[in-house]
C-alpha cells in the first residue's frame, strides 16, 4: 500500500521523474516533492479552488487528483503560465493592474480558473464570470477586481 | 526656465504616497513565486499531524500509541504525558507569571477538537495515517455548548469595562419613544485561504520558525519564553501571509508541539494545521448577545442608550468580544450605561477577528437605530444626522477628525437614497422585494512606535528593512512609496524587505495600526538618510558639491543636485564611489524621547505601549457609512445583496488602489457575516459540525455585487505622521446591520440574530 511507485509527470512542458506512494495527491507531489509551490493548498478537500491546475487543458483540483492519475497528461501550473521570456499572460497582467488579489494565496488558483473560464467561453458578461469563477474562494474579497481583470483579459486574448 | 510644480498627493500619474501604484509584491504573487511559510525549501523535513479529541469535555483516561508508533515512517508520538519542559509565556501585554509550566497538550479536554497528541513521520501521508491509529479512551463530562445553554452558569461580570455617564435608566424610563431589543451574533471564523502551520528548525540553541505571522516580533518573544531562550535566539520568518484577519498574531499550542518535536528529532519539523482543524486549533469570533435600550424624544433626539452585552469564552481563558465598543461613539447622547459579561463554554478560546468588538457592537446599535427610525416614522439617514455626535461623548474630547457626516451625505447621494420609499415592502420588482438600508461603522486609531532601517547600497539601490509584515494590506508597496517620497528617488529604485523578527522593530499588523506606525518610522529614516547624503555631499572629500559653495542640496528623481539645478547631478551609486563609501545605513525609530535601548524591545514584542484613541487631547477614529440594496425572493426568502455604496473617513489614504481593495474585502466579509457565516455546534458534544469550507459558507464571487467605495477623509495629523487613519477593519463594521436593515425594509421582518438565513425570513 505504501510502497512507492515511480511516476513521470509532464509539468509545464518538462518531464519530472519521482518516486511517491500511490496515495500522494497531485497537489502534494507538486508542492512537497517537486517544490513547485505556486499551486496552493487551501483546504485539501476540493472546496476552495486554490489548487487549480490544468490537466490536458482542463481545470482540475489537484488536491482531489492522485499524482498517478496525471501520468501521461500535460500538466500546467501557475509557474508555466508566463512565457519563457517571463512575459506575463494577459490574465496575470490584468490581475496586477486591477489589484485582483491581496494576500495572494488564492491567486494562482484564481488565475488558472480565469484562463480556463475565458477559454471555455464563459467570460461573456460580468454575471457569467461571477458564476464560473465561484469555485475559487477569495477570503480577502478581491471579487470585484477579479471580475474586472477577467473581463479585460477576455478582450485581450 | 521651468518652474517645478509642488508635488501633489493623490495623483495617479506617479508613485508618490497617495497614488494608485500597483502592488510591488504583485508579480511574485501572480507567477507563483511568492513563497509562503510552509513552502520554504527546508531540507530533511519531518511532518507532524495533530490528533484531535472527539469529546466536548472530560478527561483522557488512556492513550495507546503503540499502533501509531509501529506504523511505517513514524518517528515520534507526542502525548500529554510527554514531558516537554516549557514555561508559560507572557500575554499580549507582556505580563508573565513567574516560572509556571506550560503544557501545550493536556489530559483535560475542554473543547471538542482540542489536540491531545501529535504524530511525526517521514511523510505527511504516513503521519496522517498514523494519527488515526492513536487510540484514546475518555471519561466524558457535561458540555456547555453555547451562550444559551442552561448549564452556562459560569459567568463573569467585567466591571472594569462598564461605561456610564448621565443617568441612563431614568432618561430611558422618561423617554417618549423607546426601543428595547436583543441582538445575537454566532461564532464566526477567520478561514484565511492559507491554513495555519509552521516549519521549525533548530541549530544548536538557535531556533528558526517559518510561520505566517501578523507579528514576527511578538511571536518570537512568546516562543522564546515558552522554550526559555534569549529573545535573540529565536527568528520568526514570514515574508508572505495568506490572509490572517486577526488569527495569525500569536503562536498557538501546535507551534510549541512542532518546535519541541524538531528539538527531539534534531531535524526540521513541518506541522500543517488542516482546514478542519483550523476551526478548533485557534479561536474565531466569539458568539455574542446584547440587549439594547434606546430612549428618544418624539422628534427623534436620543436621550439614553443602555447596552448590556455578553460573549462566550473558553473555560480556561478570558477573551472579551466587547459588544459595547462602538455603541458609545456613534451618536450624541447625554445618558449612557453599558455592562459586559463573559460566559464560559466548552470552546477553544475565541480570538480577534476583523474589528473585534466594534463589529458586533455596530450590529446592535445600527440595527436599533433603524428600529427607532421606524418607531418615529423618520428616515434612517435623517435620524443619524439628527443625532450626529459633534464630539466624543464618552471621553468628552473633540474628534481629531470625523467626516462621518460627509460619508453619510456622499454615500446617500451616490446611492440615490432620496428615491427610497420609507415603508417596508413598498419597493418591489415583480415577486422580488427590494430593500435599502444604512449602517455606520467606526474603528479606533491605535498607535505604536516602530523603527526602520534604510540602506543605500553600492549599486545605488535603496533597501528598506522592517520586521513588519504584508498579508495583503500592501505594506511592501506603501513602505516603498513612503521611502521613495521622502528620499527623492523613483519607487522602482526601492527594495523592501519585510517579515523577519531579526529586522527592525514593528508593532502587530492588527488593530489597523501597522500602516501608520511603519510609514512614520520609514518616513523618519528616509528623511534622515536624505539629510545624511546631503551632508556628505557638502563636506566629504571627493564630492563634487564640496566646492560649489552651496549651503544645501536637493535630491530629485534619485540624483543629488544643487538646489537650483545648475551644478552636477549624481546618482547614488556614482556619488558613493566618488566619496569612497561602500554604502550608507540609517536606522531610525519613533520611540518616545528618552526610551532606553533596553526597553525598546518591549514596544515591538508586546502591546504594552499601544496608544488608544484618546491617548492625546483628541479622540481619533476611522469612520464609515454603508448603503445597501437587497433583493429578497418573496417565495423562497433568499437574500441577494445587489448594490453597495460605502464611504469612509480614514484620513490620508497612502495608496487608494490598495485601500479600496481592503475596504471591499471588509465589506465582503460583512456580507458573509450577514447572510452566511455561522459556526454550527452539535448540541450533544460541542463539536463544530460545519468545520470546512463547503459547510461554513463564505462569500463566493457570485454572492458579491459591484461595491462602490469612496474616500471622504482628509489628512489627520493627530492620527499619524503622514495623516492616515486605520483602513483594514473599519470596512466590515456596520455592513451586517446595513444588510439586516435593508432586509427589514424589503420584507417588514426584523431579524436580530445573524446570519439572515431564509428560515428566519420566511
Amino acid at each position: 500500500m505504501t510502497d512507492p511507485i515511480s511516476l513521470n509527470l509532464k509539468i509545464n512542458g518538462q518531464s519530472h521523474a519521482l518516486d511517491v506512494e500511490p496515495r500522494v495527491t497531485l497537489l502534494d507531489a507538486l508542492r512537497e516533492h517537486l517544490h513547485l509551490t505556486g499551486t496552493k493548498k487551501g483546504c485539501d478537500q476540493g472546496q476552495c479552488g486554490a489548487c487549480t491546475v490544468f490537466v490536458d487543458g482542463r481545470r482540475v483540483l489537484s488536491c482531489l487528483t492522485l499524482a498517478a492519475q496525471a501520468e501521461g497528461a500535460e500538466i500546467t501550473t501557475i509557474e508555466g503560465l508566463a512565457g519563457a521570456d517571463g512575459a506575463l499572460h494577459p490574465v496575470q497582467e490584468a490581475f496586477l493592474e486591477h489589484d485582483a488579489f491581496q494576500c495572494g494565496y488564492c491567486t494562482p488558483g484564481q488565475i488558472m480558473s480565469a484562463v480556463a473560464c475565458i477559454k471555455e467561453g464563459h467570460a461573456g458578461s460580468e454575471a457569467e464570470i461571477r458564476e464560473y469563477m465561484s469555485g475559487n474562494l477569495c477570503r480577502c474579497g478581491a471579487y470585484n477586481s477579479i471580475v474586472a481583470a477577467v473581463r479585460q483579459a477576455a478582450e485581450a486574448v | 526656465m521651468t518652474l517645478m510644480e509642488p508635488r501633489k498627493h493623490g495623483s495617479a500619474s506617479d508613485s508618490a504616497v497617495g497614488s494608485r501604484l500597483s502592488r510591488l509584491d504583485g508579480r511574485l504573487k501572480i507567477t507563483g513565486g511568492a513563497t509562503y511559510a510552509l513552502e520554504q525549501p527546508v531540507e530533511n523535513v519531518a511532518h507532524a499531524v495533530l490528533v484531535p479529541a472527539t469529546i466536548g469535555a472530560g478527561r483522557v483516561v488512556s492513550i495507546d500509541t503503540s499502533a501509531a508508533e509501529a506504523s511505517p515512517g513514524v518517528r515520534l508520538v507526542i502525548t500529554p504525558q510527554t514531558e516537554m519542559g516549557l514555561l508559560v509565556s507572557g500575554d499580549w501585554g507582556g505580563n508573565r507569571p513567574e516560572i509556571v509550566p506550560y503544557h501545550p497538550l493536556s489530559l483535560d479536554v475542554t473543547y471538542n477538537g482540542q489536540a491531545i497528541a501529535a504524530v511525526i513521520a517521514e511523510t505527511i501521508e504516513q503521519a496522517a495515517e498514523a494519527a488515526r491509529l492513536v487510540k484514546v479512551e475518555y471519561e466524558e463530562g457535561a458540555v456547555v455548548v453555547d451562550l444559551f445553554d442552561p448549564k452556562a452558569n459560569n459567568r463573569k461580570s467585567l466591571d472594569q469595562m462598564a461605561v456610564k455617564w448621565g443617568d441612563a435608566e431614568a432618561a430611558f424610563a422618561g423617554a417618549a419613544v423607546q426601543v428595547e431589543a436583543e441582538y445575537r451574533t454566532p461564532r464566526e471564523y477567520h478561514v484565511p485561504i492559507e491554513p495555519h502551520g509552521l516549519i521549525a528548525e533548530w541549530s544548536g540553541d538557535q531556533l528558526t520558525v517559518w510561520e505566517p505571522s501578523q507579528w514576527t516580533h511578538g511571536m518570537a518573544r512568546m516562543y522564546s519564553e515558552w522554550f526559555d531562550l534569549p529573545l535573540e535566539n529565536v527568528r520568526v520568518i514570514s515574508p508572505f501571509i495568506g490572509g490572517g484577519f486577526g488569527s495569525k498574531g500569536a503562536p498557538y499550542f501546535y507551534g510549541a508541539v512542532a518546535i519541541f518535536a524538531a528539538k527531539v528529532l534534531q531535524r526540521p519539523v513541518k506541522l500543517a494545521v488542516t482546514r478542519s482543524q483550523g476551526f478548533t486549533a485557534y479561536g474565531g469570533r466569539a458568539s455574542t448577545q446584547q440587549t439594547l435600550k434606546l430612549g428618544a424624544s418624539e422628534d427623534g433626539k436620543l436621550q439614553a442608550i443602555i447596552v448590556d452585552g455578553a460573549n462566550e469564552t473558553s473555560t480556561y481563558a478570558d477573551f472579551t468580544e466587547q459588544t459595547e465598543a462602538a455603541t458609545p461613539l456613534m451618536y450624541a447622547v447625554e445618558n449612557f450605561r453599558s455592562s459586559h459579561t463573559l460566559v464560559k463554554t466548552n470552546t477553544v478560546t475565541p480570538g480577534a477577528l476583523r474589528a473585534p468588538g466594534k463589529n458586533p457592537s455596530a450590529f446592535g446599535i445600527e440595527s436599533a437605530m433603524d428600529e427607532l427610525a421606524y418607531k418615529l416614522g423618520m428616515d434612517p439617514l435623517e435620524l443619524r444626522l439628527k443625532n450626529y455626535a459633534d464630539h466624543d461623548y464618552q471621553s468628552g474630547k473633540p474628534w481629531s477628525s470625523r467626516r462621518l457626516r460627509e460619508a453619510l451625505e456622499t454615500g446617500a447621494e451616490r446611492f440615490g437614497w432620496s428615491r427610497r420609499s420609507h415603508a417596508p415592502r413598498s419597493m418591489k420588482e415583480g415577486r422580488t422585494l427590494i430593500g435599502w438600508g444604512i449602517g455606520c461603522g467606526t474603528f479606533p486609531n491605535l498607535r505604536n512606535s516602530a523603527e526602520a532601517l534604510i540602506r543605500i547600497l553600492p549599486n545605488g539601490r535603496v533597501e528598506v528593512e522592517s520586521g513588519s509584515i504584508d498579508m495583503g494590506q500592501g505594506t511592501y508597496t506603501i513602505v516603498a512609496q513612503t521611502a521613495a517620497d521622502a528620499l527623492g528617488v523613483p519607487v522602482d529604485l526601492v527594495d523592501v524587505k519585510l517579515g523577519d523578527s531579526l529586522w527592525a522593530g514593528a508593532p502587530v499588523a492588527g488593530g489597523s495600526m501597522l500602516a501608520s506606525s511603519i510609514t512614520g518610522a520609514v518616513h523618519k529614516a528616509a528623511v534622515a538618510a536624505r539629510e545624511e547624503l546631503i551632508a556628505l555631499a557638502l563636506t566629504e572629500e571627493g564630492s563634487p558639491f564640496r566646492e560649489t559653495g552651496a549651503n544645501t542640496l536637493s535630491i530629485e528623481n534619485g540624483r543629488i543636485t544643487t538646489s537650483i539645478g545648475d551644478g552636477p547631478a549624481l546618482d547614488f551609486a556614482t556619488f558613493l564611489r566618488q566619496v569612497r563609501r561602500e554604502s550608507l545605513e540609517v536606522r531610525r525609530d519613533t520611540l518616545p524621547e528618552g526610551t532606553k535601548p533596553a526597553d525598546a524591545n518591549k514596544f515591538w514584542t508586546t502591546m504594552a505601549n499601544v496608544q488608544g484613541p484618546t491617548a492625546t487631547d483628541f479622540s481619533v477614529h476611522s469612520w464609515g457609512a454603508h448603503f445597501v440594496e437587497v433583493k429578497v425572493d418573496e417565495d423562497f426568502g433568499t437574500v441577494r445583496v445587489s448594490r453597495i455604496v460605502s464611504a469612509f473617513d480614514c484620513g490620508l489614504i497612502y495608496n487608494p488602489k490598495l485601500a479600496e481593495s481592503q475596504w471591499r474585502g471588509g465589506i465582503i466579509m460583512g456580507i458573509g457575516q450577514a447572510l452566511l457565516e455561522e459556526g454550527l455546534i452539535d448540541p450533544r458534544n460541542g463539536r463544530v459540525i460545519n468545520n470546512n469550507l463547503g459547510d461554513y459558507l463564505v462569500p463566493t464571487n457570485a454572492d458579491v455585487p459591484h461595491i462602490e467605495v469612496i474616500s471622504v477623509g482628509e489628512p489627520d495629523l493627530e492620527a499619524s505622521v503622514l495623516g492616515g487613519k486605520g483602513v483594514g477593519e473599519v470596512g466590515i463594521v456596520g455592513v451586517a446591520p446595513a444588510i439586516a436593515n435593508a432586509v427589514f425594509h424589503a420584507t417588514g421582518k426584523r431579524i436580530r440574530d445573524l446570519p439572515l438565513t431564509l428560515d428566519k425570513i420566511l
